[in-house]
């Protein structure tokens, strides 16, 4: 019953959306209290995972958070979440019946300021778990969620036309079910929150480069004329420059070369 | 370089030595093939389609865009422009997710069931964009329905039903937030039919327990509180189908499936009628079953070949209304007003549909009779679903959106067909290439070009856009100018090989023609041999080859090609063979053979009258030889003990090889069939690996040189054997997908086999890799792409194979007396001399196809093509997956053009040979070489179609279409008067020095 109690208050609704998640991480603890009560066997293990969460409230309180809790408890919470629009993102994995629950949001610059338009661009965006085994799509406000998902190593990937997005490997702990960690596998960067921004915009096109001189120049027709006016200008500079014996023996040299071969 | 001149250089040697430099600097240009984006649609067309219709729904209420919701067989979700059958826009959910039902609710979403009743997502009706999605305990598999409840005055929101199984969900059509959830029984429960009477708080459930008991709920809408709950059993049983009839009346098939059993139920009290079917139909017997017919007092049963239409007056009392004979369809429903609903019934009559519109008020008469001539190629009629609208005179007209066996969807209005979609072409099965015909003679080309002005005009135009100098408008009439050039577009074969026919067999069993130039369907023909018929109930659609392909001295005769299906998804189920003419669509011959079908091989190998022999390999192990005619058979005699084959069995975790031997007697029926003899096996074994995926050459691949000049002007033998298959496998652990292994338990091998020999060349352990694995073999080389586990991100490896017992080979000297080893015995059982190199990089994507270039030659450097799970086509440079690859490469490798080893492969943008666009649903990428040897055809398909044509070296062997010829004849004209003007200026200049 702690448990449901706790949830129950994690429910009141923070508008920074810090503060649900320092609470959540408290209810945590006190579900593993109760554990440890009931399981004295496991103690000392539990006491082990209990330092985990306790580091990531003083590092960062926004870190990435598993609710555990009944299933209609995460359905609701889900939907309180959904409901709410919640200003800031948070993935929270929550054991519902036989998976976890995976929610994200995939932010692009250039959306609306108020953070619920979603650029056209992104209309269509796909967010796919595991290289296709569910695909699911961007909400209006950039949200998306995987439902069911079991304990493991994850990789989400984001399909938006014009973005270039890193998939992204997300941990759901089995043993502790209080642990997730998601990180960019391109640059392995880690990330707190499950916000997907995109590395860089895709330009599909080569665009063509404004007439200028040095474009022309640089074109075959261009080099070709180039070529031309230096032979035309600097080889006879070039000639006048050298010694007039060795011209002589170049030309003789050239004599030789070419005139069996003609004959 | 090979002059051993000891001279001091000359300034002549210097200029040759710039030259050379600047030559250097045209054709190391980028690696990537990329596009211009006003260059777009000049090579490239893109089809989009969205499947067979399985659901749709109108949205005519408003005034504005018309538009009908239809939910597809690929797993598509689109609106469609109820006008023109554009795509407004559509959502292709995940291959798995399969769509139960489609609605609209509330006039502005589009709500959605799938994955088995247990995903429920709405999208804006407008946009398509996603607005909720809400994912539904389903404890079992089972049959889901949706049911969107009408306007209930409760503020705005109005909820969604979901019912499968025992339970129903009711949501929320504003957010899909589950309002409550009924469990109604722990018993076997199965909800046939969810019902609202009219200005009711009340919502009825009726479904069958077990099979032989009846149950009827009655549920509060606001909260889902049972209010009332009957049940009765019946003593001879139910078989599951019902239909509901009434308000207090469902009509259901007993147990033997042979009489019908009416269920009137009120107030808890449940009564069964059952109904002696022939009463009405007098010389009734077998089997009946029931249609799904949403009707108010009217049923539809089929019994044998047609279908009677039933109207229900009391609870024993049927009348008989009409029979339809096949094939025929009925619609739904449809109110017209409170108290008047219509449906649709069409019938098949030769070439002719017969639309009627019936009205409950009078069943005898039509409100609607319409006949319109439909093209038989489209088959018969699958599917109908029908709309109405007032006419200007007040009476009711209707729509009919009509699903065709072959998959297109029209839309028939006032006896004609408005628009139709060929949308077959969503699921093509198999594709072929055609040539097409020569150019005949007094056929004229110059009316292309009208005359030079106009000619000099649309080059000028071109220079300008080259240049960046041309305005908006300009570049649209560029456009305009490129689009209209019907060069691309002509029926006859072009000189560069780029105009062909794409000729692509569907799921449906429609071959249809596509001409290169822009996609259109040349010719379509539903083949009749894989046509639902009494000798074979379930065809199936397998492969398209080449049969025939007349020599250039035949040119009077049309090639064809062969279709391979099959009755039935057994396979022990009897092959279908059709050769159909490529330039007519003819089918020239059509066969249901005696054997099963599976494995074909095309053979090397054509007859005298040119056509390729086929081996089809049957599941007995016997190999029957097509053509069935003596020459063939003397061709292939010649041949046979060169015929080796082998089989993958997947479930059995084997390969095995095999070769022919013929036990026939002379001139019998017998001839033409061999029987396999068994040469090796490999086993993997079972409990650590399991065959991922294999992988071979393309059969008609060319293969330019066999050997490969490395730096330091050394000479490497690429080890060139058709019969190389690369054999993928994982520990079964680590067979599922990614997320559900450990790096621990994961394993992947890498084989490398000889068909022939069965023998092992190499094989290569990846530790902490698993699949999905997609490979793709060509020359002497295999690159497959899987997942690493312990870096958590996707992999690519190459293997390079090369031949090391001709390594030696490579002195002139040694050749010249004799003292190689060419003439060394070959032997099957020696063991081959190889050395294998090979390399892996990151790729950031996953892949659903992967493909290699070819061009006619092969003398092109070849090019990967990624098919990636954003449904775009990457092509990827071979020199990145080249394991000669290192951090620094010397100066020496530098030249050869080794690119500099990264940990991961580049991702360029402009090389996504799709560009913009996407290939929804890809599934396979086809190239095909053209004549230029430069140049490759690349056809993708998936739900949509996407061909373009592509140059892996670019065009180095022609012009491009961009090439300013006014900008070639300007520099001419400056060259010219420059000439000229220096001409005079030296004049001047010596006559000046003449006077001094």
């Amino acid at each position: 019953m702690v448990r449901s109690n706790l949830g129950q208050d994690s429910f009141r609704f923070d508008s920074t959306g810090l503060g649900l998640v320092t609470r959540a991480i408290e209810r945590e603890r006190g579900d593993f209290g109760t554990r440890i009560e009931l399981k004295r066997t496991r103690r000392v293990a539990a006491q082990h995972l209990l330092i985990r969460p306790r580091a990531a409230v003083k590092r960062s309180a926004a870190s990435l958070v598993v609710i555990v809790s009944s299933m209609k408890l995460a359905l609701l919470l889900f939907l309180v979440l959904v409901s709410n629009f919640l200003p800031s993102s948070l993935a929270a994995p929550s054991s519902s019946g036989d998976g976890y629950t995976i929610t994200g949001r995939v932010k692009v610059e250039g959306m609306t300021s108020k953070g619920f338009g979603v650029s056209s661009k992104l209309l269509n965006a796909k967010i796919i778990l595991n290289g296709g085994q569910s695909v699911t799509f961007v909400r209006a406000d950039g949200y998306f969620t995987f439902h069911n998902v079991p304990a493991g190593t994850h990789l989400i990937e984001v399909a938006a036309l014009g973005y270039f997005f890193s998939p992204v490997r997300v941990d759901i702990s089995a043993r502790f079910p209080g642990k997730i960690q998601a990180a960019l596998t391109e640059n392995r960067k880690a990330l707190h929150e499950l916000i997907l921004e995109p590395l860089r915009e895709e330009q599909y096109y080569e665009i063509r480069e404004p007439f200028s001189i040095m474009s022309f120049l640089k074109s075959p027709m261009g080099l070709m004329m180039g070529f031309m006016l230096l032979v035309i200008f600097v080889m006879p500079k070039l000639v006048e420059n050298m010694d007039p014996e060795e011209i002589r023996r170049a030309q003789e040299e050239m004599r030789t070369n070419f005139l069996p071969r003609s004959s | 370089m090979g002059s051993s001149n000891l001279r001091p250089r000359t300034a002549m040697a210097i200029w040759a030595r710039l030259g050379f430099v600047i030559l250097l600097l045209f054709f190391s240009a980028t690696l990537s093939t990329a596009l211009y984006e006003d260059q777009v649609g000049l090579a490239d067309w893109h089809h989009k389609y969205i499947g067979k219709v399985k659901h749709a729904v109108f949205h005519t209420q408003k005034t504005g865009r018309k538009r009908v919701v239809v939910s597809t067989e690929e797993n598509v979700v689109a609106s469609l422009d109820l006008r023109t059958g554009f795509i407004f826009w559509r959502n292709v959910l995940g291959k798995n997710d399969h769509i139960d039902q489609v609605d609209i609710a509330l006039g502005k979403y589009v709500v959605t069931l799938s994955s088995g009743g247990s995903i429920l997502r709405a999208w804006n009706l407008p946009d398509g964009q996603m607005i909720w999605e809400s994912t539904l305990p389903v404890s079992t598999p089972s049959k889901s329905s949706l049911y969107v409840l009408a306007n209930m005055n409760v503020g705005k929101d109005n909820l969604i039903l979901v019912f499968g199984g025992s339970s129903i969900h009711a949501l929320s059509s504003m957010d899909g937030q589950i309002v409550w959830r009924k469990e109604l029984s722990i018993d076997s429960l199965e909800i046939q039919q969810i019902f609202q009477p009219h200005d009711s708080d009340i919502i009825n459930a009726v479904g069958f327990v077990g099979s032989s008991e009846f149950a009827v709920y009655q549920i509060s809408y606001r909260t889902g509180e049972v209010m009332q709950q009957s049940k009765a059993s019946f003593e001879s049983g139910f078989c599951g189908e019902a239909s509901l009839v009434f308000d207090n009346l469902v009509v259901a098939l007993d147990a033997s499936k042979s009489s019908l059993v009416s269920i009137s139920f009120k107030n808890e009290v449940i009564n069964f009628h059952q109904i002696n079917l022939s009463d009405l139909v007098p010389d009734f017997s077998g089997k009946v079953t029931l249609l799904p017919l949403k009707f108010n007092g009217m049923l539809a049963i089929e019994i044998a070949s047609s279908v009677l239409l039933l109207r229900v007056k009391g609870p024993n009392e049927l009348e008989f209304v009409e029979k339809i004979s096949h094939p025929f369809a009925v619609s739904d429903a449809l109110p017209l007003s409170k108290e008047q609903q219509a449906f649709a019934i069409l019938q098949h009559d030769e070439s002719k549909i017969h639309f009627k519109v019936k009205s409950d008020n009078d069943l005898r008469n039509e409100i609607l009779q319409e006949t319109i001539q439909m093209d038989s190629q489209r088959g018969n009629i699958e599917k109908v679903f029908i709309n109405n609208y007032i006419r200007t005179d007040r009476t009711h007209g209707f729509r009919f959106l009509v699903v065709m066996e072959d998959h297109s969807l029209l839309l028939i209005q006032q006896g004609e067909i408005v628009w139709s979609r060929e949308d077959g072409l969503a699921s093509i099965v198999d594709s072929t290439t055609s040539e097409l015909p020569v150019e005949k003679e007094g056929v004229s080309v110059a009316e292309v070009e009208h005359n030079l002005f106009e000619w000099l005009k649309g080059h000028l135009l071109k220079l300008k856009g080259t240049l960046m100098l041309a305005s908006p408008d300009e570049v649209a009439a560029i456009q305009a100018i490129r689009l209209k050039s019907s060069e691309k577009n002509k029926m006859t074969r072009d000189h560069n090989g780029f105009r062909k026919l794409i000729i692509v067999l569907t799921r449906a069993g429609k071959v249809l023609a596509l001409h290169t130039g822009d996609g259109r369907v040349v010719w379509s023909v539903l083949l009749p041999a894989l046509r639902r018929s009494e000798t074979c109930g379930n065809p199936f659609a397998l492969r398209v080859y080449q049969w025939q392909v007349p020599h250039h001295h035949a040119m009077h005769e049309n090639p064809s090609v062969l279709v391979v299906g099959r009755c039935g998804h057994g396979f022990d189920a009897p092959g279908i063979f059709s050769i159909v003419d490529s330039y007519t669509g003819k089918v020239q011959n059509s066969l249901i053979l005696e054997h099963s079908v599976s494995h074909i091989m095309p053979l090397p190998l054509t007859d005298s009258t040119e056509q390729r022999l086929h081996l089809i390999i049957d599941a007995k192990l016997q190999a029957h030889l097509y053509p069935k005619n003596s020459d063939s058979l003397k061709h292939f005699f010649n041949e046979m003990p060169n015929i080796y084959w082998y089989s993958v069995e997947i479930e059995k975790n084997k390969i095995r090889g095999y070769s022919l031997e013929s036990k026939a007697e002379p001139d019998t029926a017998e001839e033409y069939v061999f029987q396999a003899k068994e040469l090796w096996s490999i086993v993997f074994p079972s409990e650590s690996e399991k065959i991922a995926v294999t992988a071979t050459r393309k059969k008609n691949e060319i293969v330019h040189t066999q050997a490969k000049v490395v730096a330091d002007q050394d000479v490497m033998y690429k080890y060139i054997s058709k019969n190389i298959l690369f054999v993928a496998t994982v520990a079964p652990k680590a067979a599922g997908e990614i997320g559900s292994a450990t790096p621990e338990d994961a394993l992947l091998y890498a084989y490398l086999i000889d068909t022939v020999s069965g023998r092992i060349l190499h094989r290569v352990c990846h530790q902490g890799a698993q699949g999905p694995v997609h490979a793709v073999v060509s020359e002497n080389w295999v690159v497959y792409h899987y997942f690493n586990l312990r870096a958590h991100r996707y992999e690519m490896s190459v293997i390079e194979i090369y031949d090391q017992s001709r390594a030696d080979n490579k002195d002139v000297w040694k050749l010249v007396l004799g003292k190689h080893n060419l003439t060394a015995p070959v032997s099957l059982y020696s063991r081959p001399d190889v050395m294998v190199k090979s390399q892996s990089y990151f790729f950031t994507h996953s892949v659903k196809s992967m493909a290699v270039t070819a061009t006619a030659k092969g003398i092109t450097s070849k090019q990967l093509l990624i098919g990636t799970i954003g449904d775009q086509v990457l092509a990827l440079d071979k020199r990145f997956l080249d394991p000669r690859r290192s951090v620094n490469p010397t100066q020496s490798e530098k030249e050869e053009g080794i690119i500099p080893l990264s940990d991961s492969l580049p991702i360029v943008p402009q090389s996504y040979i799709t560009h913009s666009l996407q290939v929804e649903g890809l599934r396979s990428m086809v190239t095909i070489p053209a004549k230029l040897e430069s140049t490759t055809l690349i056809f993708s398909y998936g739900v949509d179609l996407f061909f373009t044509r592509i140059a892996p070296s670019r065009t180095y062997d022609s012009l491009t279409e961009d090439f300013s010829y006014a900008l070639l004849l300007i520099t001419i004209v400056a060259l010219v008067a420059a000439i000229f003007v220096t001409w005079a200026l030296s004049e001047k200049k010596e006559l000046k020095e003449k006077w001094r």
